[in-house]
């Protein structure tokens, strides 16, 4: 009968078809493979690939165990269909090519890359069931999985979160190193959940930054090392609600934050046949989608694997400059940036009020109080990378990075709501909307980059390339000629043009170079 | 519609008793396995389905009762839960897509009864699989497959010996590229079965038959000796492969072809298909355009052909071409020569060897 389990059925593969070279090896048993499955094809094929195995997870997620109907990572092959609707001139994109819910996606992308994914959203929207199934993915028994979550309360202690000294070491031991602690089960998993994490009192959040951060836990000087894993924190209002308000380096340490959307009620039906059959979708996850330890540590260099291009990394590059520079937070050049206006401690609109001579409702980074840290950009890499893994590429496409970007920089990167661009006709719904504020000032940032032709003409490229072949063997002369020419393009910039973001970060590069070959050039005169 | 096959009447009436006894002590359970099926297929017909039951199933219960009576609930079983796959996919019953999997079930399965009594489920699943699969190949000879394994059907004791002679007849009704497989499913049936599967007179030399079949795609296993006279060297026309989309083919405008090691590549428009042929049929496989570009490229022709005057030439020989139209494109392999014109949405084919 489990032949006709209408919660068990996996997506046949190929999930993402593309033209493919033909197939040359024909195996004649294939001619008994068709409409009829064998009774014990459920176990998973040892030679499917990884990214296609993600996938069927990813189809089996939103078909059956979480009802999903939310489209919003969309991917075009050709023109998609759109059409404006209602007063607001609201735009309904029917998408061209295999489009992606980011409730699931995202999770799963978390679970592969094992980073750290924050579910957000309203009381009885998944966001607890969609972390239990990652748990099972990877694995464990359902009951382990729940057993393991972490539920956050106000009364959550450290020894609730960690573990304890054990009590008859604690009366007896000379030495501190003589009291064994017995550690707490979840922090040896490979999937850790922590439920409703903006419940945990603050003191106990600070523990639980340094496992999500350096990935061990401590107690009374013994040490627990934790393995990799993959995270995932839930939270019914993450912008500023909760009973503890939630320290930053921890909220800091999450790659990606999701919202779960509201349900929709013309998928009753769904609802109503799993609870007429009795069905927990975390229950009957079929066999061949879990994934086994060594999968999902094939899985991280796969990833890793995949080629960010030339071109898409300046995409970013040009990107990421917009936001750190803030012309009147510092006199000499390289603290003219948001982070010493922040450090200072300085009121927001004081510094905005100063700001003259840009146009600041086309200049990006008016829009943010914040600019980009290390670690964001690291996090955006890996996730364009693991995107274009899930969707069978090996190389990231600029529509990877785009539909990433607002999930990673959701709440790090901070918009300024008094900016006019937010005040302009038609920008007041990115307010509210963070993720489609983001997908718009990444497009921004992209015809921006268009509109200066960066793809042809970049000249600190072109330095940037040249310093990259090294200074052995370089003459004085010619460390002297790129000197001038460094040199003689700040001399250029320096008339009349307006400062923006990404000319500050050229500038510095400038510098930087120019410091290197006047180093070079001091050295190569001594010898 | 009802939720079960009860539908209020009498859903075993028309069927053998044997059959009708099977499906009345299950009764709950074929009920609810039968409910099941409809929310995997919406689609699934009640009054459809026993209709299949009666025609179908029960012809092939009659048949194993007579030989393995102690089989039919086995049987009653695998064939149920079949039935409901097929019926629910439109693929058997009333309003079925195509005849060919009702037309097995009718004539190959009931011929194959000591090996269905044995493992009812694996033959049934196997062999409706394998018709479906002839049925959506273009070219393929489903009369044949399904007539040659009624004939050899009860010289199959097992089911391995089963599944070995249905891919030798269907490599014979037209799967070309099963080829290699299916030389080698021969090699591992006794020699007198082999030599009948592939359709050689009994008096021939297997392992001599068994080599030439492996080198030479137009080798004809039905009349060995003709093989030896044939060709000599000289351009033999074997096949025309392929038609216009709107006659039902593949071609939306005359194709090009390019050599692909033992196969060829062939374009139209902007599709790409690996073509692999035999002397039993010629079938096409996806590709890409980009295979096809880096083919043509790479493509050589024998030295022995020439172009003259938009004639072709083997060795100073016109070839006569079945074809109007200029050559438009020519690729060949130490077996075969392909040539594609202006006029035609084919691809010619000419045996080498």
């Amino acid at each position: 009968m489990a032949r006709f389990n209408l919660f068990q059925r996996v997506s046949q593969a190929p999930t993402n078809p593309q033209p493919a070279a033909a197939q040359r090896g024909f195996d004649v048993a294939d001619l008994y493979r068709g409409p009829l499955a064998e009774k014990n094809d459920s176990g998973s094929d040892p030679g499917l690939a990884l990214d296609e195995k993600l996938r069927q997870a990813y189809f089996w997620i939103v078909n059956t165990a979480i009802i999903s109907p939310h489209y919003d990572i969309e991917y075009n092959e050709g023109p998609p269909q759109s059409f404006v609707l209602g007063d607001s001139k609201s735009r309904l994109t029917l998408p061209s090519g295999q489009s992606y819910s980011s409730f699931v996606l995202l999770p799963l992308l978390t679970f592969a890359s094992r980073r750290k994914c924050l579910f957000v959203g309203g009381p009885g929207r998944g966001k607890t069931a969609s972390a239990i199934l990652m748990g099972v993915l990877a694995g464990y028994p359902v009951r382990e999985v729940r057993r393991a979550m972490q539920h956050g309360h106000p009364q959550m202690t450290i020894a609730d979160l960690l573990g304890n000294p054990l009590p008859a070491d604690l009366v007896n031991a000379q030495k501190i190193e003589d009291i064994r602690v017995s550690w707490r089960k979840w922090l040896g998993m490979r999937v850790k959940i922590i439920d409703e994490y903006n419940r945990i009192p603050t003191r106990t959040q600070s523990a639980l930054l340094t496992v999500m951060g350096d990935n061990y836990a401590e107690i009374l000087d013994h040490i627990y090392e934790c393995p990799e894993s993959a995270w995932f924190l839930t939270a019914n209002d993450e912008q500023g609600g909760g009973t503890y308000q939630v320290i930053e380096a921890l909220r800091d340490r999450i790659d990606v934050i999701v919202q779960a959307l509201a349900f929709n009620p013309r998928f009753l039906d769904d609802l109503l046949t799993r609870v007429e059959e009795n069905v927990r979708p975390e229950e009957v996850v079929p066999r061949q989608i879990v994934f086994s330890e060594a999968e999902v540590d094939r899985l991280q260099p796969e990833i890793r694997g995949v080629e960010m291009p030339v071109e898409i990394r300046r995409r970013l590059e040009f990107f990421s400059s917009q936001f750190e520079f803030c012309e009147v937070a510092g006199d000499q050049f390289e603290y003219k940036t948001k982070d010493t206006a922040r450090l200072a401690g300085v009121e927001w609109h004081t510094l905005t009020a100063q700001e003259t001579g840009r146009d600041r409702l086309k200049d990006l980074g008016c829009q943010t109080r914040n600019g980009l840290s290390v670690r964001l950009l690291m996090t955006l890499l890996i996730y364009s990378k693991a995107l274009a893994y899930f969707r069978g590429n090996r190389v990231v496409g600029l529509e990877d990075l785009r539909q990433i970007l607002p999930f990673v920089l959701h709440d790090k990167l901070v918009p300024d709501p008094d900016a006019p661009f937010f005040d302009a006709l038609g920008n007041g719904a990115y307010r509210t909307d963070r993720v489609g504020w983001l997908r718009k000032l990444f497009d921004s940032a992209c015809a921006d980059f268009d509109r200066l032709n960066l793809d042809r003409d970049d000249p600190i490229n072109v330095f940037g390339v040249e310093f990259k072949r090294g200074l052995d063997g370089l003459n004085e002369s010619e460390a002297r000629s790129r000197l001038v020419k460094i040199e003689r393009l700040i001399g250029e910039w320096s008339k009349g043009r307006k400062l923006y973001g990404h000319m500050y970060d050229d500038l510095l590069m400038l510098k930087y170079l120019h410091q290197r070959y006047t180093n070079y050039l001091r050295w190569v005169k001594t010898q | 519609m009802s939720d079960n096959l009860d539908g209020g009447g009498d859903g075993q009436a028309g069927v053998c008793d044997a059959f009708a006894s099977v499906l009345r002590s299950g009764r709950p359970q074929f009920n609810a396995q039968f409910t099941e099926a409809r929310r995997v297929y919406p689609n699934l017909d009640g009054s459809a389905f026993l209709e299949f039951l009666r025609t179908d199933v029960d012809g092939l219960v009659q048949v194993v009762q007579q030989s393995h009576p102690e089989q039919i609930t086995d049987l009653t079983l695998a064939a149920y839960e079949a039935g409901l796959e097929l019926v629910g996919q439109k693929l058997a019953g009333p309003g079925a897509r195509h005849p060919w999997i009702e037309e097995g079930w009718k004539r190959v399965l009931p011929a194959l009864a000591s090996a269905l009594a044995t493992a009812p489920a694996r033959i049934i699943r196997s062999v409706s699989n394998a018709l479906h699969h002839l049925a959506n190949t273009p070219g393929a000879r489903l009369e044949q497959w399904i007539s040659e394994f009624e004939r050899l059907g009860p010289q199959c004791g097992n089911v391995d010996t089963v599944l070995l002679v249905g891919q030798v007849l269907a490599w014979r009704a037209g799967l070309a590229h099963y080829r290699g497989g299916a030389v080698t499913a021969a090699g591992a049936l006794p020699t007198a079965l082999a030599l009948s599967a592939i359709g050689a007179p009994s008096s021939a030399d297997w392992p001599q038959l068994q080599e030439r079949l492996k080198v030479n795609p137009w080798f004809s296993p039905t009349s060995p000796s003709e093989g030896d006279k044939e060709s000599a060297g000289f351009p033999r026309f074997v096949a025309q492969a392929g038609a216009f989309r709107g006659f039902g083919g593949l071609f939306v405008e005359p194709p090009r072809v390019a050599s692909s090691g033992q196969d060829f590549l062939v374009r139209s428009g902007d599709d790409c298909w690996l073509l692999t042929a035999d002397i039993f049929g010629a079938t096409f496989h996806r590709s890409s355009p980009a295979e096809f570009d880096s083919a043509t490229q790479g493509s050589q022709l024998p030295s022995e052909l020439r172009m003259n005057d938009s004639k072709l030439l083997w060795r100073k020989r016109p070839i006569e071409m079945p074809i109007d139209g200029l050559i438009t494109s020519s690729a060949a392999n130490p077996t075969t020569l392909a040539l594609t014109s202006s006029l035609t949405h084919s691809v010619v084919l000419f045996a080498l060897s």
